[in-house]
């Protein structure tokens, strides 16, 4: 079944970034491809000598939807500014709010995500907030009215996959709208797992963008994305600390001699 | 003034400058001293010395 947010069905839960990808000619092909819906992209400013006229909007599927991350922002003011810029050059209203608190662990101001989020919301805005994996900053953020949140896994390009998995399931647990686990995953393992926890979709960006072939590995993620929901669905198994024989314990055979 | 952080010297209106410095008029967002100037405006944006303009667009990011 499909993740609903905003009235809209996304029937794909891998929701790919689309920085430091070498060619933006495979955001197309993945969307036509692999039915990836949700692209992530970002504000900067432009140099005119460098980007010549080349624009990730030219590669923009009309039928994707695109979420604006603020990126770069350092404070609330910084990130409705480029959630509005964002919104004047894409005409989407989702965004992704970034706030990075510190560069070199790249981690989310969840304080000044929450003030972000209360002004994007009254202005319209669909918001998704990046956070560190924190219940109560998600219970506020809920009640602000946001459309998901996306807790980090690990740091942004860490490559660690989850890395705190206990509190992950407690945002999974403890609040109804739709989570996304955003950040660190590295490896399609790390996605299926996110999603055998129960997230609502995953956002994956350096390991497909810096792979050797990113389109193969958005086509590996997005096998281990269905994998694990598909698990989660069905509902997992308990982990036991003994053995328990798959074969029959009976009816062994005894007349060898 | 300053356009994207380089001092520049320049006297007229904003859709002036962006076309005098090659920048595309298309997909950008203009910002004026933390502002955004919508396009059918920047004929009427006339610039001061101590402007701080901001070109953007958007890019590839997660």
């Amino acid at each position: 079944m499909g993740l609903i947010i905003d009235n809209t069905i996304i029937n794909n839960r891998l929701f790919v970034g689309t920085g430091k990808l070498p060619d933006y000619s495979v955001i197309p092909k993945m969307h036509e491809e692999l039915k990836i819906e949700v692209f992530a992209v970002a504000v900067r400013r432009i140099n005119p000598e460098i980007n010549k006229g080349y624009s990730i909007l030219d590669f923009l599927p009309k039928t994707a939807k695109i979420m604006i991350n603020t990126s770069g922002a350092r404070n609330h003011k910084e990130a409705v500014k480029i959630a509005e810029i964002g919104r004047e050059l894409t005409g989407s209203d989702w965004v992704k709010i970034e706030i990075s608190g510190e560069l070199k662990y790249l981690l989310p101001d969840n304080e000044e995500t929450i003030k972000a989020a209360e002004i994007l919301v009254k202005d319209g805005f669909k918001v998704f907030p990046y956070i560190s994996p924190d219940l109560i900053v998600a219970k506020k953020l809920e009640e602000i009215g946001v459309s998901a949140v996306m807790p980090l896994g690990s740091p942004i390009g860490s490559n660690k996959g989850i890395d705190c998995e206990t509190l992950l399931k407690a945002i999974i647990n403890e609040i109804s709208i739709p989570v996304i686990i955003d950040a660190g995953i590295g490896r399609p393992s790390h996605a299926s797992k996110a999603m055998e926890l129960g997230a609502d979709a995953v956002l994956i960006n350096t390991a497909i963008a810096t792979s050797n072939d990113p389109f193969k590995m958005a086509e590996a993620f997005n096998l281990a994305v269905k994998a694990g929901r598909i698990a989660y669905e069905i509902g997992l198994p308990e982990e036991k600390d003994y053995a328990d024989a798959s074969s029959p314990l009976i009816d062994f055979i005894k007349g060898i001699r | 003034m300053l356009v994207n952080d380089k001092e520049v010297n320049f006297k007229g209106n904003l859709k002036e400058l962006l076309l005098s410095l090659n920048y595309p008029t298309e997909k950008i967002v203009v910002l004026v001293n933390g502002e955004i100037v919508k396009k059918e405006n920047w004929d009427n944006v006339e610039l001061r010395d101590e402007d701080y303009i901001e070109i953007v667009s958007l890019v590839g990011g997660g």
